[in-house]
């Protein structure tokens, strides 16, 4: 690249000498006019230049529509004393006396596609012109791209700067949100299936929910946020209702409550079993009728009915681990409590009875 | 959430009517003022300005720049702020 100036007159004479006699250009004797110095600077530029590029005379042309490589001779070196201002051009790349339409076309030449060059345009388009001829030749050229400010910052320091706006514009937690909620979104699937989607293994089914519940109670509102069609994906995925022969797909299965929360009391399996010797207790004992156990009776089924209430809804969905489904267990139930009632009404009436009325009738101690 | 201001949303939600120049993001007082003195009092002057220079960041940028003398920070808040009107109502 040779090295020089658009405007030689823009250096100081010591500039020019030294930049002539860099070039082996011989000096005149004596201190000549600036000017001289800088006619030489010219000549032995362009020179260098028809060497470098080839390029016709920079000082051809006064026209508007100067040759392309003309403009090769903006490359500059010495950027300490050029232009602060637009306004001194001596060449013809002087874009400020260039119509609308030069304008136009020399930045179209850099491959920037302006839009209208009016009034309140022109200055950025010469400013942005000026910016790309500093640059160099169209052919040597890309596409414009972040460059000095024209304001007579030499070079671009405020780069930066341009690309900041564009922060904003990420978004990047949504693709990261999607599989932190996907574990999260089967879990809770997992339970929520149970329901229609029974008929299958139990252990593994029961453990499943337990703990899906588990993540539900935890992560209601979590899941809440999830999109709903993640879901239905996931949901088909993991449940697909190949094994059912019901017409909806829906068999009822058990789902187990989830014990320790919502106020029910932490019970295991043992507990009903537990309920259900007592029941037999209870058929056994029915038949000596005391007082006491016809009391307690009704008090003690009344808590396996009303705790076995929770039990039993849920329960219904049968369970195969039962050794009789909750149906059979509360039948039994009814009948055993409607004996002893029955036999509780056949009792002697010593006492006020608890139907008056009913006593009098079934009783048949007198 | 994006990083704008109130005063960016308090823009974008509506069309601009007859919205003085200083109701842009990024334009306040002083630059409202030169602005103003340049002959663009209205935001839909600056937004006309805008659209000629067809909603290039950069020349928008820079005319922004040597209209009013506006910062970095203010030609870009300016700048969004007027592409996102022109997403939402041109």
């Amino acid at each position: 690249m040779s090295e020089f100036l658009e405007d030689p007159s823009l250096l100081t004479k010591d500039k020019l000498k030294s930049a002539l006699l860099a070039h082996n250009v011989a000096l005149p004797n004596g201190d000549q006019k600036k000017d001289v110095y800088v006619q030489l600077y010219l000549k032995n530029l362009t020179a260098q230049n028809k060497k470098s590029s080839g390029s016709p005379d920079v000082f051809s042309s006064d026209e508007e529509l100067p040759p392309a490589p003309v403009v090769s001779n903006r490359s500059r070196s010495g950027r300490k004393a050029t232009r602060k201002t637009d306004k001194v051009r001596p060449e013809d790349v002087d874009v400020t006396e260039l119509s609308n339409e030069a304008l136009k076309d020399l930045l179209l030449k850099y491959g920037l596609i302006t839009g209208p060059i009016v009034a309140s345009t022109r200055k950025v388009y010469e400013k942005r012109l000026q910016k790309l001829l500093d640059q160099g030749p169209p052919e040597t050229v890309a596409p414009p791209s972040e460059m000095s400010q024209t304001d007579g910052s030499q070079n671009g320091n405020t780069d930066s700067d341009h690309y900041s706006d564009k922060e904003e514009e990420t978004v990047a937690p949504a693709p990261v949100f999607v599989p932190e909620p996907e574990p999260e979104v089967e879990a809770e699937l997992i339970p929520v299936v149970e329901r229609p989607i029974r008929s299958r293994g139990k252990t593994p089914v029961t453990s499943r929910t337990r703990s899906g519940q588990h993540n539900r109670v935890e992560k209601v509102s979590a899941i809440d946020q999830t999109p709903r069609t993640v879901e239905r994906d996931v949901l088909k995925e993991i449940f697909p209702n190949e094994n059912l022969s019901t017409p909806t797909g829906i068999s009822a299965t058990c789902r187990r409550p989830i014990r320790g929360a919502a106020g029910r009391p932490v019970v295991s399996d043992t507990w009903l079993d537990e309920s259900r010797l007592r029941l037999k207790e209870l058929r056994e004992t029915s038949s000596s009728s005391t007082y006491t156990e016809t009391r307690s009776v009704p008090r003690v089924t009344a808590v396996p009915l009303t705790a076995s209430k929770p039990a039993a809804p849920p329960a219904v969905k049968t369970r195969a681990r039962r050794s009789l489904p909750v149906w059979v267990q509360l039948l039994l139930l009814s009948a055993v409590a409607g004996f002893l009632f029955f036999v509780y009404q056949a009792m002697e009436t010593n006492e006020v009875g608890l139907f008056k009325q009913s006593g009098a009738d079934d009783s048949t101690s007198k | 959430m994006s990083s704008t201001s109130q005063k960016h949303k308090d823009f974008v939600a509506e069309p601009m009517g007859e919205k003085t120049v200083m109701a842009l993001a990024g334009i306040g007082e002083v630059l409202g003022k030169r602005l103003e003195e340049k002959g663009f009092d209205k935001a839909y002057v600056v937004l006309g300005q805008f659209l000629v220079l067809k909603k290039d960041e950069e020349l928008f940028r820079e005319w922004l720049k040597d209209t009013c003398g506006a910062n970095t920070k203010q030609q870009g808040d300016c700048y969004s702020c007027l592409r996102e009107w022109c997403d939402s109502f041109l």
